[in-house]
């Protein structure tokens, strides 16, 4: 049983983020990164699926630039066996469906039973990769999902609706799974993990290795980003400020105002 | 300017309103107007969307598409947009949207945005308006040209019905070497916690920093007021309140009379859940964060200064 999973290493959640000089993206000079949140609870449920069967082998896959290796470590350190790092300026600068291409020649390459990711990435919240992934290689797939339940040949899985309603769905493997944060408990990296990590393989590839040469990159993404901006603020926020008596005095007037004290 | 196709969703057995919505994204970028609706004895909500906008509406009917299932409505989905010659494809950005609309993209190798707030004509493409960073930032983008497909974001554009009337044409698609099935649909958990009846909700996020935080400090205010207490997802997924306290698309959809939103950075998914609040105080200490422009007042400052005091001062208003 072989679980691939698809990591995307994103700016801290709580990183300020100051817009580029050229308006497309986010300074990324004191930004620091982390695993895509999501990325996490679809790791925990591959690493969940390895508890059960030992002989799971658990790869984790990612594009991106140097630094990217140490979210691979991390990912190792947690669990996972090996990695495959893409580290290739036009991989990086594809747009998903790009993106896309180039994990699903990794996955030719290993055949995995499964395929687990996070239902979107925490920085473009595009939502867009998993399902991509899973129509070039020819796999079923769900997104949103919160269980899944591994049995011979089949992944069943629940995906979240609206309002806390789920829909359950077979899967035939080899699958795609798109997981939901809350689907599971995401464990941390144990001290011992973390040093057999630094012994676990790291593969280094480029789009020319997996034979994309010029299929990938900006200049085969069919939609860009021109501009990333801050929202225009609401007319209607009021900000209040000083000292915190003053504020809440104001507050509790305003709830007084609303008939609600 | 091209064709569009709109593909409708099915929900509670009627065409969901963010299909109209669509409607009205359609016609305003002019162009030739076409539907899809897919599902099983769909025949009458077939037509009485292509009279309401929906131009030449194809109808895929068949008993294997009555549950929504990835691979069955894709190939359907698919076949309506080769037929149509659409050079746009509109989908509503919904748990069957965001499950469908990417594969249908890759297969048709098709440009792909998804949860647009807004979409205008730009040469011989598209412009697509997004949110990304979870709500902090918002972006342009576009395409050049060839086929795209785009998911909408539910409830950002008034529903309409189009002009002109109408037709509906028989669609007839292969679903045989459809892989995934539909199972059944599990209804949410009934709880005793319903935040759609509380008059006033006082909801904490990641910025409450630790479960022990929500009964020492949230829930006083919640009392105090005579309201109840909600979360926002991280909250939820960290387990430091069970799921029947989430406010937000996938948890509960509230509009109380007062809605106080504690550490909240206001994520797309919570403002869903909690923008129709009559009205809507916000406390956070990122003068940046998204949740400010659904509030009404904002306080910049650490709720664990605000927080407390504001429950003593409500106590003492009360006599208490």
């Amino acid at each position: 049983m072989k679980v691939m999973v698809c990591l995307k290493q994103v700016p801290h959640q709580d990183a300020k983020l100051d817009i580029s000089g050229d308006e497309t993206w986010i300074k990324e000079d004191n930004v620091k990164f982390e695993i895509n949140s999501y990325d996490t609870y679809a790791l925990e449920e591959a690493l969940q699926i390895k508890d059960a069967d030992a002989e799971t082998e658990v790869v984790v896959v990612s594009i991106g630039p140097d630094r990217v290796t140490q979210a691979l470590r991390t990912a190792l350190g947690m669990g996972a066996d090996r990695a495959v790092h893409i580290n290739d300026a036009d991989a990086d600068a594809s747009d998903t469906l790009g993106a896309a291409k180039v994990l699903a020649a990794v996955a030719k390459e290993e055949s995995p039973d499964l395929v687990f990711t996070g239902l979107m990435a925490d920085d473009t919240n595009f939502s867009a990769l998993p399902p991509m992934l899973a129509e070039l290689i020819d796999v079923p797939s769900a997104t949103g999902v919160l269980t899944t339940e591994l049995t011979d040949g089949n992944l069943r899985v629940e995906r979240e609706l609206e309002g806390g309603e789920r829909e359950v769905a077979d899967l035939p493997t080899p699958a795609l799974a798109a997981v939901q944060t809350g689907a599971n408990q995401v464990r941390y990296a144990s001290l011992k993990g973390i040093m057999q990590a630094k012994k676990k393989p790291v593969d280094v590839k480029t789009a020319v290795d997996l034979g994309l040469e010029g299929q990938v990159g900006a200049g085969a993404a069919k939609v860009k980003i021109d501009r990333i901006y801050s929202p225009p603020k609401a007319e209607g926020a009021e900000i209040l400020e000083g000292a915190t008596g003053d504020v809440v005095n104001s507050l509790l007037a305003k709830i007084k105002e609303l008939g609600l004290l | 300017m091209g064709t569009i196709l709109i593909v409708t969703e099915i929900q509670g057995g009627k065409i969901r309103e963010a299909s109209q919505e669509l409607v009205a994204i359609a016609s305003g970028l002019g162009g030739d107007v076409k539907s899809v609706v897919i599902g099983s004895g769909v025949g009458d909500l077939a037509s009485e969307f292509a009279s309401k906008g929906g131009g030449e509406t194809y109808v895929a009917d068949d008993a294997a598409l009555a549950n929504y299932s990835v691979d069955a409505y894709n190939k359907v989905i698919r076949a309506a947009a080769e037929t149509s010659g659409a050079d746009l494809i509109l989908v509503s950005n919904t748990p069957q949207g965001w499950d469908v609309a990417p594969r249908l993209a890759a297969g048709l190798d098709a440009g792909f945005v998804s949860d647009c707030f807004s979409i205008a004509a730009d040469g011989d493409g598209y412009q697509f308006k997004r949110r990304v960073f979870n709500g902090k930032l918002d972006a342009e983008l576009s395409s050049s040209g060839g086929t795209v497909v785009a998911t909408v974001q539910p409830g950002a554009t008034e529903p309409a019905e189009g002009g002109a009337a109408g037709s509906t044409t028989d669609l007839s698609v292969d679903l045989s070497g459809a892989r995934a099935k539909f199972v059944e649909l599990k209804a949410a958990e009934a709880t005793g916690v319903d935040l759609t009846k509380a008059d006033i909700i006082v909801s904490g996020g990641r910025g409450v920093g630790d479960p022990e935080k929500f009964p020492e400090v949230i829930q006083p205010l919640a009392d105090v007021l005579g309201g109840a207490m909600g979360a926002s997802r991280p909250v939820v997924d960290a387990g430091w309140l069970p799921h029947p306290y989430q406010v937000g698309s996938s948890g509960q959809v509230v509009s109380p009379k007062l809605y106080i939103a504690c550490g909240i950075s206001g994520a797309i998914q919570h403002l869903v859940g909690m923008k129709g609040s009559n009205y809507i105080v916000a406390i956070n200490k990122d003068p940046d964060a998204p949740i400010f422009e659904v509030a009404d007042i904002g306080v910049v400052a650490d709720l664990f200064e605000i927080v407390p005091a504001l429950t003593e001062a409500i106590s003492a208003a009360k006599g208490g």
